[in-house]
């Protein structure tokens, strides 16, 4: 019994932290995009390339972190799959034809310079990096 | 056989894995990228050589496969790209290129775009995507459905496409669709043109015609759930020479023609982070006048599978499935339409391993456990041209296959 209470103990803190680890990404977007919230189902659609605009029609280009903890974060809470696969999953809309492969950056602040610059640009990073010069957008 | 194919192939794989890398430069101000792809095979049978190849004695190399792809978005609204690919499967293929789509994409809306050049042909699950090694748990793809030697018959059409994509109201998920018409245009080095040299004495020179057809799927409010049926309606004409085997006497300007060539395809996919599932019917029709009218062959072929995979850790996926093929032949003059039980079905069952190196290269083994060949009247990847001394009934394989992607 003793082991068995240890034992949900040890789980319900590992999924605070894991709740806590979650929030440690932000999506941000460059100032031109309107919206100020995303559903995690729309999130989802632009950064697998089932769409390429918003629902207030704002035309949007998902840029991706080539590596990090804030792209494996992202993938979990999101996308639902693993960087390889999720990589798998772009490049045959490449090879089909239905998509260009998005821009991968690294580190972090490079996502930051070019969403600010680009319109229509939208990204996600580690919630203590610096974004000045983008919006975060919440997700709801 | 072994050493020279597989050897060479995977090196060359793992070799240009180290240096390749996407490429993306500007002409103007436009972003333009390059990708490809490449695989090397390896299979190996106990009995019955399959797929064209060699497999039976010591197995056979001649499994190979690449593809280039040159793309770039002009617009927020307009992308052009295309693609080249060859391969060599056994004796089909053989290292002739092939521009495998070239189109340009406009879509001004979520719910409306076009497409037009030679576009891939939506049918099932991974009918566009079939050749895409890289995002396939499998070596082969369920046969009974996606035969790798028949990949002309519905790979891309030379048309247009509308499509569109909506997310439905009162939470009840989203909806895809596409619609199509064009011309197809097998290549000759394919398995219905090779069969038919083999099997009937017939020599084709063109085969193909005006296609039509389209494709709805759903995404249900249930994360990572998709269902969708596919319909695809054709009007094949095929042009030769015959060379008088079957009893008809010998026409030098052979023809067939479709009365009635269509294909139903139903399908449901589960994706859930670590799993997936997923499970097919297609239902392909062939009604056909051939020898220039003085004779005619149905093909009712009935496919079906159920697999999945599962992601054990970052590197290695396990994954299974069960294809069943089934086909019903009947005919006129100088079609033979009774067969023994073996060349009616084929029923496959898969087991993998794949092992993701790294974002560019993937390893698989695969087992396949076959009962029946396939054989009658159509191809189901046993021909007799490779079995000319008949076929045994069962037919188990190993399929090792190496792949890289950038």
């Amino acid at each position: 019994m003793k082991k068995l209470l240890y034992a949900l103990l040890i789980a319900a803190s590992a999924s605070i932290f894991a709740g806590q680890a979650h929030a440690q990404v932000i999506v941000i977007a460059n100032p031109g995009v309107k919206a100020t919230e995303i559903s995690k189902s729309d999130l989802r659609d632009v950064f697998t390339g089932n769409a390429t605009s918003l629902k207030d029609g704002t035309r949007v280009v998902p840029i991706l972190l080539k590596a990090g903890t804030a792209h494996e974060e992202f993938l979990q809470v999101y996308i639902g799959k693993s960087d390889s696969a999720y990589r798998a999953g772009w490049r045959s809309l490449v090879f089909s034809g239905q998509a260009s492969m998005p821009k991968n950056l690294d580190p972090e602040s490079a996502v930051v310079e070019f969403v600010a610059h680009n319109a229509g640009a939208i990204g996600y990073i580690g919630k203590a990096t610096p974004h000045e010069g983008v919006k975060v957008i919440a997700v709801k | 056989m072994f050493n020279k194919y597989v050897a060479s192939g995977t090196l060359a794989i793992l070799g240009l894995s180290v240096c390749l890398h996407a490429q993306e430069f500007k002409i103007g101000n436009k972003d333009v990228q390059v990708h490809g792809f490449g695989t090397q095979g390896y299979v190996k049978t106990n009995d019955n050589n399959w797929l064209t190849m060699n497999t039976s004695d010591s197995g056979s190399g001649a499994f190979t496969d690449a593809g280039l792809n040159i793309g770039s978005q002009i617009t927020s609204t307009l992308r052009v790209g295309g693609q080249v690919y060859d391969r060599k499967l056994g004796q089909l293929g053989d290292w002739h290129p092939l521009l495998d789509w070239a189109m340009a994409d406009y879509r001004p809306k979520p719910w409306l775009g076009f497409r037009a050049g030679k576009v891939k042909t939506v049918l099932g699950l991974f009918t566009d995507s079939q050749d895409m090694d890289f995002a396939n748990t499998f070596a082969l793809l369920p046969q009974s459905v996606y035969p790798i030697d028949l990949r002309d018959a519905s790979i891309a059409h030379l048309g247009g496409d509308i499509y569109g994509r909506e997310k439905l109201g009162h939470n009840l998920g989203s909806i895809a669709y596409t619609a199509y018409g064009g011309r197809r245009s097998d290549n000759m080095h394919s398995g219905y043109p090779y069969l038919l040299s083999g099997l009937a004495g017939i020599y084709m020179t063109s085969y193909g015609g005006p296609v039509f057809g389209g494709d709805l799927r759903w995404n249900p409010p249930v994360r990572g759930l998709t269902v969708g049926m596919s319909r695809l309606n054709e009007m094949i004409t095929g042009k030769g020479s015959y060379d008088g085997k079957l009893g008809i006497p010998a026409q030098p300007h052979y023809q067939e023609n479709s009365k009635h060539d269509w294909t139903n395809q139903y399908y449901g996919r589960f994706v859930k982070e670590k799993l997936h599932a997923e499970s097919e019917y297609r239902r392909y029709l062939r009604d056909q006048i051939i020898f220039s009218g003085l004779s005619w062959v149905e093909t009712d072929i009935r496919g079906w599978y159920v697999g999945g995979g599962y992601q054990v850790n970052r590197w290695v996926e396990a994954g299974s499935y069960y294809s069943h093929y089934r086909i019903f032949p009947s005919g006129g003059a100088g079609v033979a339409t009774s067969y023994p039980d073996a060349q009616t079905h084929d029923f496959d069952k898969v087991v993998t391993a794949k092992l993701t190196l790294n974002q560019y290269i993937t390893v698989k083994v695969e087992g396949h456990f076959m009962d029946g060949n396939g054989s009658a009247l159509y191809p189901a990847g046993f021909y007799s041209n490779v079995n000319p001394s008949g076929f045994a009934n069962n037919t188990n394989a190993l399929v090792v296959r190496t792949g890289f992607s950038f």
